[in-house]
């Protein structure tokens, strides 16, 4: 991996996030817009790398994201979802700076490993519909931890 | 009205090199098509292969996984491969993945969910890839293994009505597993490998093509950082049917070839007829490998471009400066295979690649021992039919075939040839060794030239600086390759005499 092209990952995750909070940089908002994204994300790849392959990554990414978080959780919980719950409830309380740098440390790794394994190229074209830059209103609506709780 | 009440069926270029040729002209559109094979077999490669020769945005292709190797893996390593283009993902490949409905058992979900997916896309390609696990666990004790056959079987019908062109990848025992999939499918595609010794040797069969007549026999391959290239079985045609199809043969036996080596010519009865084979057979350093150098120096002397296939097992050893020469000028073309794994008819597949490339006229093949070396040990078996073969193909292409052989000099018995392949040339000259006056001379005959007279002289040769020198004929002895060699003494009566002096 080239700095070069972490660096697009980087600005990619930033443009889409920043895009999915619009004006509010809360802590909360921050925290909707990147569970949206993850989704996006999510349900872009689970057709072609399947649920399982998308857990794997994910509890891996986790697993490395932590190692700068030490307040979140060291491992997967089975899979992405409960995963990404159990994150997401670590993220509640944290300063809006906390929850950026580590969401965007999370999806990071994550879109790291995945270009890792199949390289640069084919991670853009399998993200890019995921990725694609869309108004705020076309974007899922961000959901309550209530609401994750409820699904989960 | 005038109808044609016959359907056409288009025929797809699959983009693998030589499998439209063994497949009888291309893939039918809209056949529902199997590949077999053990793992590592290059089932999925071939799979990937196709799709991205054919796939389009306007022809796209699906790509489903199921419960084959996980799709990272096969999207990390089948992107190796140069025909693995990402910038169609998406547009013009879709991959979809379905191993977690699998996972439940259920097959009628997943053929719920695959019949889903093409009827969302309307591909014109469809692969599912691969059914071991769904077979293995359908075979073991207390699976419903009615239910899976029925899930294949549906699979089968489905996919051949969805007017795409479809394949179905496995680790199936074709041709004896009995399973309804291969009574429903148009193709069967096998694919194996096979260790022996220390090489491994790749063969592809192409089972059954329903409405054309594919390339019969087992078919070698190998993959490379292109994918798969399939080398097509040389096949040997029937002279006896289809003669108003065949294209003559070019001047077979009419046109002379000069040989370059100084009498020999008057010796052949005036020179090689062209597009002929010729064995030159003789013991290690009598000069095979030089009179084949003159006769491509002499090709390109006349205008007629060579091709020389080599196997030299030392890299740096260089063949001669004389050929040296004419590769670098670009004169003649050098096959020069070191490989240990070869099947023939790959050798073949690059020698008429390049026959056709330069236009050659002359072909050697120095030798059938270096070869022999070369061919995987699965293949020696068959390397005398597999020479005949390789003459054939060459010879239906018109060329002039110099093939030496390395003999080991006896002087119990005459034999031209350690392959018993003699018969399979035109002509034939032999090299032999012999003693005279305590030292090591070299003689030749030509033993044979088809429909044509010939010298019957034995002559002896030297090798000089400016190539071989063929002599007078050795009148004076007899028995020279007997092995109770005599000079030959005329007696005062004018009666032929024999001295005691053996040869050898």
């Amino acid at each position: 991996m080239t700095d070069t092209s972490e660096d697009a990952r980087r600005q990619a995750i930033r443009q889409a996030l920043s895009r999915s909070v619009g004006t509010d940089s809360g802590a909360a908002a921050l925290a909707a817009a990147f569970f949206g994204l993850w989704q996006q994300t999510a349900r872009q790849l689970e057709p072609v790398i399947g649920a399982r392959g998308v857990d794997v990554l994910f509890g891996r990414a986790l697993h490395l994201t932590s190692r700068r978080f030490p307040w979140l959780p060291t491992t997967g919980h089975g899979n992405s979802t409960a995963s990404l719950y159990v994150f997401q409830t670590c993220l509640a309380g944290r300063s809006a700076p906390e929850v950026s740098d580590a969401g965007e440390t999370l999806l990071l790794a994550f879109t790291g490993l995945l270009a890792g394994m199949v390289g640069e190229p084919l991670t853009g074209r399998l993200l890019g519909a995921a990725w694609t830059v869309r108004e705020p209103d076309t974007l899922p609506q961000p959901q309550t931890q209530t609401q994750t709780q409820t699904q989960s | 009205m005038s109808m044609n009440p016959s359907v056409t069926i288009r025929r797809l270029a699959t983009g693998v090199p030589g499998l439209d040729e063994i497949l009888g002209g291309g893939l039918p559109e809209f056949s529902f098509n199997l590949i077999s094979g053990p793992p590592g077999s290059g089932k999925t490669t071939l799979a990937h292969q196709i799709m991205f020769a054919l796939a389009t945005p306007e022809r796209p292709a699906l790509f489903i996984t199921v419960l084959g190797e996980p799709p990272l893996k096969m999207l990390r390593y089948q992107q190796q491969f140069s025909f693995f283009d990402s910038a169609r993902i998406g547009d013009s490949v879709r991959f979809v993945n379905l191993n977690d409905e699998l996972a439940t058992g259920d097959f009628e979900q997943v053929l719920e969910r695959i019949t889903l997916e093409v009827a969302s896309t309307s591909p014109a390609l469809v692969f599912v890839d691969s059914f071991r696990a769904v077979l293995l666990d359908a075979a073991r004790p207390g699976a419903q293994s009615g239910n899976l056959q029925h899930f294949v079987q549906q699979l089968g019908v489905q996919l051949s009505a969805w007017q795409a062109t479809t394949f179905l990848i496995g680790e199936y025992q074709a041709p004896t597993d009995d399973h309804p999939v291969f009574t429903v499918a148009d193709g069967l595609l096998a694919l194996r490998q096979t260790v022996h010794r220390n090489s491994m040797v790749r063969q592809i069969q192409i089972l059954k093509m329903r409405g054309q007549a594919t390339s019969p026999g087992v078919h070698t391959f190998r993959i490379t950082g292109a994918g798969v290239e399939i080398f097509p079985s040389a096949i040997v045609r029937d002279d006896s049917v289809n003669t108003a199809d065949r294209s003559p043969s070019p001047a077979r036996g009419g046109r002379r070839m000069t040989m370059g080596v100084p009498r020999l010519d008057a010796m052949l009865g005036g020179g090689l007829p062209a597009g002929f084979s010729l064995l030159v057979a003789g013991p290690s350093g009598s000069g095979k490998t030089l009179l084949a150098t003159a006769f491509l120096a002499e090709g390109v002397r006349c205008g007629e471009p060579g091709v020389m296939v080599a196997f030299e097992q030392t890299p740096s050893q260089s063949l001669n400066p004389a050929i040296d020469d004419m590769v670098r000028a670009g004169t003649i073309g050098l096959i020069n295979t070191r490989s240990m794994d070869l099947s023939i008819d790959e050798i073949v597949h690059h020698l008429i690649g390049m026959i056709r490339r330069m236009r050659a006229r002359r072909i050697v093949i120095d030798s059938l021992s270096g070869f022999e070396l070369a061919v995987a040990p699965a293949f020696r078996e068959d390397f005398r039919e597999s020479l005949f073969r390789m003459v054939a193909a060459l010879s239906s292409m018109g060329v002039t075939v110099l093939v030496t052989s390395e003999l080991e000099d006896r002087y119990t018995d005459l034999r031209f040839s350690p392959y018993g392949s003699a018969f399979l040339t035109d002509a034939i000259i032999v090299q032999r060794y012999i003693e005279i006056e305590s030292g090591l001379q070299r003689v030749l005959a030509v033993v044979k030239v088809r429909d044509s007279p010939h010298s019957s002289e034995i002559r002896q040769f030297t090798i000089t600086e400016g190539g071989i020198v063929i002599g007078d004929p050795l009148s004076a002895y007899e028995g020279l390759l007997g092995g109770s060699p005599q000079f030959a003494t005329e007696g005062p009566d004018g009666v032929t005499g024999r001295t005691t002096a053996p040869l050898l």
